[in-house]
């Protein structure tokens, strides 16, 4: 293990690379995924080893889904009113995209429906439409042959250029530019997107176009946006299914509920307060952790580019130790979970730092974020392993593909384990000092889940390299091959029972007495 | 103006900006405000009329819907997406059609009647509601003050 700078900008890389491609680490389930639901490969195969697998309630939307959504709603309008699809994108805009709202509407008082939303039942007659005649524009204040000049069949006509203008500034006001009017006073007949498309500039028609596809999404109760930066997909979610995780086609998972990175086992009003508290306190914490550690052997300082805690230093110094307590690593079984408070306070560097109530947050809170650290690495690791290292290992160990499977199943284990240890510290800051046995059971399951974790990582990341160096086929890779699928299958069982646990508010503690 | 409205006075702040007014509304008759002469600049953004200009009073004038700094708050200056109080209807806003005239014509309507339901001035309102006789006196001294300027 090393600590250069470089290798810790390389991983960075990965990451962005990594979030433009799908994760199929299930080869035969994108052979057999051609039914057109391309979603599901991403899902499934993460489902395939996660600690909690569910049956999947929610469905991801591209945008053209929505804008054939859209369409279909709109002709339904169209087709059962016989009114214009311009027509019926207004009442579709007006009522929430809910055709059953329109329809109702509409058979109790078309009259009304038409006068509030200003949809003609036809074109005021005029007979100098195509005239040359000069006309007033009541906008410019300018005359213009009355052929040249347009209005939205209310017979009030405006020069193109005006239109130009006052379609532009409504759009560039926001979505309220969805509801446009007539520009003549009190006169309410709608602007619909046939005008728009006629008269707007190209960026105002693309700009309107979002404005309207997104107005879909957020009038819908059950669709929301996929909260991911520069994400396009929608996910639809069958409210009420319970499970509330969800992950999207560019691979970021969130909370249906908190729009949180999804967080369970651990309930939304928890992550919200830990993440508060972080923003509040951050500015503090990140200053004192400041991504860089002293080596605790010879103080050269380190910056953590692996994925795993067991840390060795650069020779000749070569002292292994823990990341998180900077104790000595002295077997698999290291374990510093739970808060030692003799323990740190006998320790020079805690002397140092003001306060204990700020220990212990910062106790949780690096472990919280040494292990999101840890996970979003191990995201970069698995789609490099995928690209680079499964088929290296083909041509050295003559394997097949799907014999290799095991080591992408790790990865995905190893991914969920970050991710749900991670949350489970932000539980542990909340879990009142005061439930003595609660607390022990918590941190007995969180300490045997988060070692198993660890060796699981290690075996993944660093023994998997002697194979990749080998020369020939070797009997060490079956033994390889035992040892990593052992240690997925163990780390699962650990987590699925620390996750059973926090579900169920640690509840098997209840019924006995609190030992002292 | 091709129709001048009566009891009011147009003119350039600075001759070389067109987009800065100084007009003078006269009070208009049977109303509080009969006599006065109350000063105010009117300032037109780049795009108008595609965004309505804003009317500021620069003499004191105490009126429901004149916040405590001149900022006079009627729907028409009001462009058709914001509305922060929620009270207009979307027609009553500020269109391209509307002119210099049409925003006097307005302004004058709300010193005969002031609209209470969304007050920019609060104070001023709860007066014209519950004390008239003291918001009368308010109203008497802006009168006379805006005379003596003259």
């Amino acid at each position: 293990m090393d600590f250069d700078d470089d290798m810790y900008d390389s991983y960075s890389d990965q990451d962005e690379e990594f979030m433009d491609t799908d994760v199929s680490v299930d080869d035969n389930n994108c052979d057999d995924d051609d039914d057109g639901d391309d979603d599901d490969d991403v899902d499934d195969s993460i489902e395939s080893s996660t600690i909690n697998p569910h049956k999947k309630n929610y469905t991801i939307l591209s945008e053209d889904d929505l804008r054939g959504r859209q369409e279909e709603d709109i002709t339904e309008v169209s087709n059962v009113l016989s009114i214009s699809r311009v027509s019926a994108s207004i009442l579709l805009l007006r009522y929430n995209w809910n055709v059953v709202e329109v329809h109702q509407a509409w058979f109790a008082d078309e009259e009304k429906v038409r006068s509030m939303l200003g949809i003609m039942e036809k074109p005021v007659l005029q007979n100098d439409q195509n005239s040359e005649e000069l006309t007033l524009c009541g906008i410019c204040l300018e005359n213009y042959p009355r052929n040249t000049m347009i209005d939205v069949g209310c017979g009030h006509p405006f020069c193109c250029s005006c239109w130009n203008g006052y379609i532009g500034t409504a759009i560039k006001d926001g979505p309220g530019c969805l509801m446009l009017r007539c520009p003549q006073h009190k006169c309410r007949v709608a602007v619909g997107q046939d005008m728009i498309n006629m008269l707007a500039s190209e960026e105002d028609k693309v700009k309107y176009s979002y404005y309207f596809l997104r107005s879909y999404v957020e009038v819908n109760k059950k669709i929301k946006w996929c909260p991911s930066p520069g994400c396009i997909y929608a996910v639809e979610f069958e409210i009420g299914s319970g499970i509330n995780d969800i992950c999207c086609k560019c691979t970021h998972s969130f909370c249906w509920n908190c729009i949180e990175d999804v967080h369970s086992p651990v309930d939304c009003g928890t992550v919200a307060k830990w993440v508060f508290k972080n923003s509040d306190e951050s500015e503090n914490v990140t200053w004192i952790l400041a991504n860089s550690k002293a080596c605790p052997k010879c103080n050269r300082p380190i910056q953590k580019n692996d994925g795993c805690m067991h840390m060795t230093c650069r020779e000749p110094c070569r002292y292994e130790f823990c990341w998180l307590c900077l104790g000595k690593w002295i077997n698999y079984d290291h374990k510093c979970n739970s808060f030692d408070k003799e323990k740190q306070e006998g320790e020079e560097k805690v002397k140092n730092m003001a306060k204990s109530l700020l220990d212990r947050y910062t106790h949780y809170y690096e472990r919280w974020a040494a292990n999101e650290k840890s996970r979003v690495k191990a995201m970069g690791d698995l789609q490099k392993m995928q690209d680079v290292t499964i088929d290296k290992l083909r041509s050295i160990q003559c394997q097949l593909q799907s014999e290799l499977k095991f080591i992408a199943d790790a990865w995905v284990q190893i991914i969920e384990c970050r991710r749900v240890l991670k949350w489970t510290y932000a539980y542990g800051y909340y879990l009142p000092e005061h439930e003595h046995a609660k607390k022990q059971l918590f941190e007995y399951l969180q300490g045997e889940a988060e070692s198993g974790l660890e060796r699981l990582h290690q075996c993944a990341e660093k023994e998997i390299e002697v194979h990749l160096n080998a020369e020939a086929p070797s009997e060490e890779f079956n033994e390889f091959r035992i040892k990593l699928a052992g240690l997925t299958t163990v780390t699962r069982n650990y987590f699925e029972n620390l996750v059973q646990a926090l579900e169920n508010g640690l509840a098997d503690v209840d019924s006995l007495p609190a030992s002292e | 103006m091709k129709n001048p409205v009566d009891g009011f006075s147009a003119g350039l702040v600075d001759d070389s900006n067109i987009f800065e007014w100084s007009v003078t509304i006269i009070g208009p008759p049977d109303t509080l405000y009969d006599g006065g002469y109350f000063n105010a600049v009117m300032s037109f953004p780049s795009n108008y009329p595609n965004s309505p200009p804003t009317v500021r009073f620069t003499s004191d004038v105490w009126h429901p819907n004149v916040y405590p700094d001149g900022r006079v708050c009627i729907s028409i200056l009001h462009a058709p997406g914001d509305d922060p109080n929620g009270y207009e209807l979307a027609s009553e806003r500020w269109t391209p059609v509307h002119t210099v005239e049409s925003i006097v014509l307005s302004i004058i309507s709300m010193l005969s009647s002031p609209n209470d339901e969304s007050p920019a001035n609060v104070e001023a309102a709860k007066e014209w509601r519950e004390r008239r006789d003291d918001f009368k006196k308010k109203v008497s001294r802006c009168v006379r003050r805006s005379q003596e300027m003259l």
